[in-house]
């Protein structure tokens, strides 16, 4: 089989990116008009407040996903958190409580869930899906008590640009600074690369666990302020289908499925542009047919990760005779 | 002289850019064990890996009893009955012992697709007492099993196609003292029907008590071939590395000797079904080696030492730090390291870099206020270190499981010197390792010492345990049977008799 040069798979997802950025661009070309309907400012600030939403909820399923682990439960966690936030907002009667509670909730249920999967040795793909169904079906009935709130106007200034993009960079930042640059974010690396080995060299994996499952629940309670901000109330819709889309920002971006320390956080930005550019484009294309919205995106998904898993050293391994034994048989 | 059952004439094989076989010839005659022995790297695995069907030569012949051999693959070869362990493990978790010796060959035990669990147990059985292999127990699920009786399962699937050449690639290393005996007897006995068997193994000494005749490979070609009666353990590492081996490969005094601070104090340690009541202290420079049989428990020391095991009674005191070490973030952060005995599934994360390997104990250390740690920093660290431990790679960003099992075992020693641990828990430091590297990680030790760094040497090889322990506990049951100081007692006669 023929050799990619090294250090290809990196490059493909950005490859991916301006494939799809341009291939978009064009196709949204209007004749009539002769503008890119892609690169107007109302589309742009439209994909920009999606992209910023799955960048927050994606900055802390990256820990989990860094582990070897999947958290499913981020969109349902994210509407609960939401829902119990507007809802305290509004008994309570004061505006701003809607934000220590929203990431109130959102951490407790990701420490929940981290406390199953570390303690428990629940595989998390299952506690997560099952949290998923669950509390959806919570959600459901606090809504039919509460139907949709209405974000109180003492935080409509939350949504003017300048706020929101100052507090999602500094939002970025942190989790960037947390993931590239601690411990916390390297033993989490260690982790998904080899647990065995991660434990025997004295990583508390136990409590890693429990912290990346906490971050990603606290990240969930933030998307949720992100959403009602940018919305302006809660809805039936909130975090529907958000958990699939932050899992494909992240494959996206190139972090494999198996986590280490192929997981980088430059990556989830690049992810989450290019699906979200996916969505938008497809929408603006071809508008009257919204159903194959999604079987595309899968279609794409599927051809992205196919072509970087290729280019991919692990897959590379199976190659040929030398690099499948390479550590017993071969030479060394 | 019996009469050769296989030849082999001009055999070249070339992985990419190495050659990793250069025109080998060989002649392998009926009952003979003939051993291979050289430096990791010099082709051994690779020769015998072609014999056994699991690479095909690129140019040259082999014929087994004069008949032209070619095999298509490992069942081709079995099919001739010629039969390989390979040195890594290769038994399917999921599945019971008895399918896993027959695997691929259940057709036999099949009846209307399904097969007949009942059968190949029967046979199973029979296999194990034919040869004389302790049998484990046959419906369980070999995942759950230690690497030895995987190890033993292995060799069991090799005999059961009855072979009149067995290829053994490392297979000593995985075995405790007790089994490694059954195994001598095992090779003495296809001996005695004629069979013959090729061996690999590092162990020069065993190589020599154990085999007829030696082939000597070096930089994938035979270099030598020599009559094991008629060599001496010096003549083959000569051969094997082409210049003397320096006198000093274990320590040369004959006394036990170590500072005066006790670092590690551990008080009738119990752990359910593996330690009873456990009681020893090491000072500080001081080399406390553990040795024992299989199920001894001198393994389950080092992970509840390094708290990776709970603790049903008895206590853990690093005295240094005056605390009791119960996980091993705690071990970590007070400053033990631990080497554990299997390195690409324990110690190493195989598909991540030397650098993120090697850094990964130390980062602890490097992180400065609000928990940062430079990415400088670790290159820097790494890339000294490497330089220093001569681990050969192509750079820091290399993948680990490209490393040969010398610079891995580099590695996983030296990220724990770094941080200049006051213990060090070494659990087979020199498994599968070839002579040079040997006697570099022995240098280290050693250096370990005289720093006064104390270090528990668990290690299934009796001369190693010798050559560098002031003390030595023997085990046995998961109990200590008997603590023997450096000096006139310390021969492998003393201890196996305290073993056994």
């Amino acid at each position: 089989m023929k050799k990619f040069p090294p250090g290809f798979q990196d490059i493909v997802p950005f490859i991916a990116f301006f494939a799809i950025f341009i291939f978009f661009m064009i196709a949204s070309h209007d004749e009539r008009t002769g503008a890119f309907r892609m690169l107007t400012a109302l589309n742009l600030r439209t994909v920009l407040d999606q992209t910023m939403l799955t960048i927050v909820v994606a900055c802390g399923v990256l820990f989990v996903v860094a582990q070897g682990s999947i958290d499913l439960s981020v969109g349902v966690n994210l509407a609960l958190s939401g829902v119990i936030g507007m809802w305290a907002a509004h008994a309570a009667g004061v505006p701003f409580l809607v934000i220590p509670v929203s990431l109130l909730v959102g951490l407790a249920a990701g420490v929940f869930n981290g406390v199953i999967v570390s303690r428990f040795k629940v595989p998390s793909f299952m506690l997560t899906l099952a949290m998923l169904i669950g509390i959806r079906g919570l959600v459901n009935y606090i809504q039919t008590k509460t139907h949709a709130q209405r974000l109180p106007d003492e935080l409509l200034f939350l949504n003017t640009p300048a706020v929101k993009t100052a507090i999602f960079i500094a939002i970025v930042l942190i989790m960037a600074y947390v993931f590239e640059f601690t411990r916390t974010g390297r033993y989490g690396r260690a982790i998904g690369e080899n647990e065995t080995a991660a434990r025997f060299v004295g990583v508390p994996v136990g409590k890693m666990k429990i912290v990346a499952f906490a971050l990603s629940g606290l990240m969930a309670g933030m998307g949720a302020l992100f959403y009602v901000v940018t919305v302006g109330s809660t809805s039936q819709q909130m975090g529907v289908f958000l958990e699939m889309r932050v899992v494909m920002a992240i494959f996206l971006g190139g972090v494999l499925v198996t986590g280490g320390f192929s997981a980088r956080f430059y990556k989830i930005l690049l992810g989450s542009f290019s699906i979200q550019i996916i969505i938008n484009g497809l929408a603006l294309v071809n508008k009257s047919d919204a159903l194959i919205s999604q079987s595309v995106q899968g279609l794409l998904l599927l051809l992205i990760l196919l072509v970087s898993s290729l280019a991919g050293k692990r897959t590379a391994r199976g190659d040929d005779d030398h690099t499948a034994t390479s550590g017993q048989v071969g030479p060394r | 002289m019996s009469a050769p059952i296989l030849e082999i004439r001009g055999l070249n094989k070339r992985f990419g850019p190495t050659q990793a076989n250069r025109h080998i010839d060989l002649t392998l005659r009926e009952g003979e064990i003939r051993g291979l022995i050289g430096e990791n790297g010099s082709g051994k695995s690779t020769l015998m890996s072609q014999i056994a069907g699991i690479h095909i030569p690129d140019s040259g012949e082999m014929r087994v009893r004069g008949k032209a051999y070619r095999p298509r693959d490992a069942l081709d070869a079995y099919e001739q009955n010629i039969s390989m362990v390979l040195q890594e493990l290769g038994v399917i978790g999921n599945l019971p012992v008895a399918v896993n010796v027959f695997l691929g060959r259940t057709g036999r035990f099949t009846k209307c697709g399904i097969v007949s669990r009942k059968a190949v147990s029967r046979a199973t059985e029979e296999l194990f007492t034919k040869w004389g292999l302790p049998m484990p127990p046959l419906n369980q699920f070999t995942g759950d099993m230690m690497i030895e009786t995987r190890k033993i399962i292995e060799l069991a699937r090799a005999l059961s196609v009855d072979p009149d050449i067995l290829l053994l690639d490392e297979i000593t290393q995985s075995l405790s003292l007790n089994n490694r005996q059954k195994l001598y007897e095992l090779l003495e006995k296809l001996k005695s029907l004629g069979r013959s068997v090729i061996v690999i193994t590092h162990d020069v000494e065993e190589m020599l008590r154990i085999t007829d005749t030696i082939t000597v490979l070096r930089d994938g070609e035979v270099v030598g071939e020599t009559v094991s009666s008629g060599t001496t353990a010096d003549e083959v590492k000569r051969m094997m590395v082409g210049r003397e081996i320096g006198g000093d490969y274990y320590r040369a005094d004959n006394r036990p000797e170590h500072g005066d601070e006790l670092v590690l104090s551990v008080k009738n340690l119990s752990v359910a079904g593996e330690l009873d009541d456990i009681s020893f202290d090491v000072f500080a420079g001081e080399i406390l080696g553990f040795c024992g049989l299989s199920d001894s428990g001198i393994h389950s020391v080092g992970r509840a030492v390094f708290g990776l095991s709970k603790a049903a009674a008895g206590s853990v005191r690093l005295v240094a730090r005056d605390m009791d070490i119960t996980s091993p973030a705690q071990a970590l952060e007070n400053n033990i390291g631990y080497v554990p005995k299997d390195r690409d599934t324990e110690a190493l994360m195989i598909d991540a870099s030397v650098l993120e390997n090697f850094v990964l104990p130390s980062l602890g250390k490097l992180a400065g206020a609000m928990g940062f740690i430079s990415s400088g920093s670790l290159k820097r660290l790494a890339s000294e270190r490497v330089a220093k431990l001569s681990i050969k790679c192509e750079d820091i960003a290399q993948r680990v499981g490209e490393l040969s099992g010398g610079n891995k075992q580099k590695i996983n020693l030296g990220r724990w010197l770094v941080k200049d641990p006051s213990l060090l828990i070494l659990d087979c430091p020199t498994r599968g390792v070839d002579v040079g590297v040997k006697a570099y990680l022995y240098s280290l030790m050693k250096e370990a010492k005289r720093n006064g760094i104390a270090i528990l040497l668990i290690s299934d090889e009796l001369p190693e345990v010798l050559g560098m322990a002031d003390r030595l506990i023997v085990m046995k049951g998961g109990r200590v049977t008997g603590m023997i100081d450096r000096g006139e007692a310390f021969t492998e006669q003393a201890v196996i008799e305290v073993m056994i």
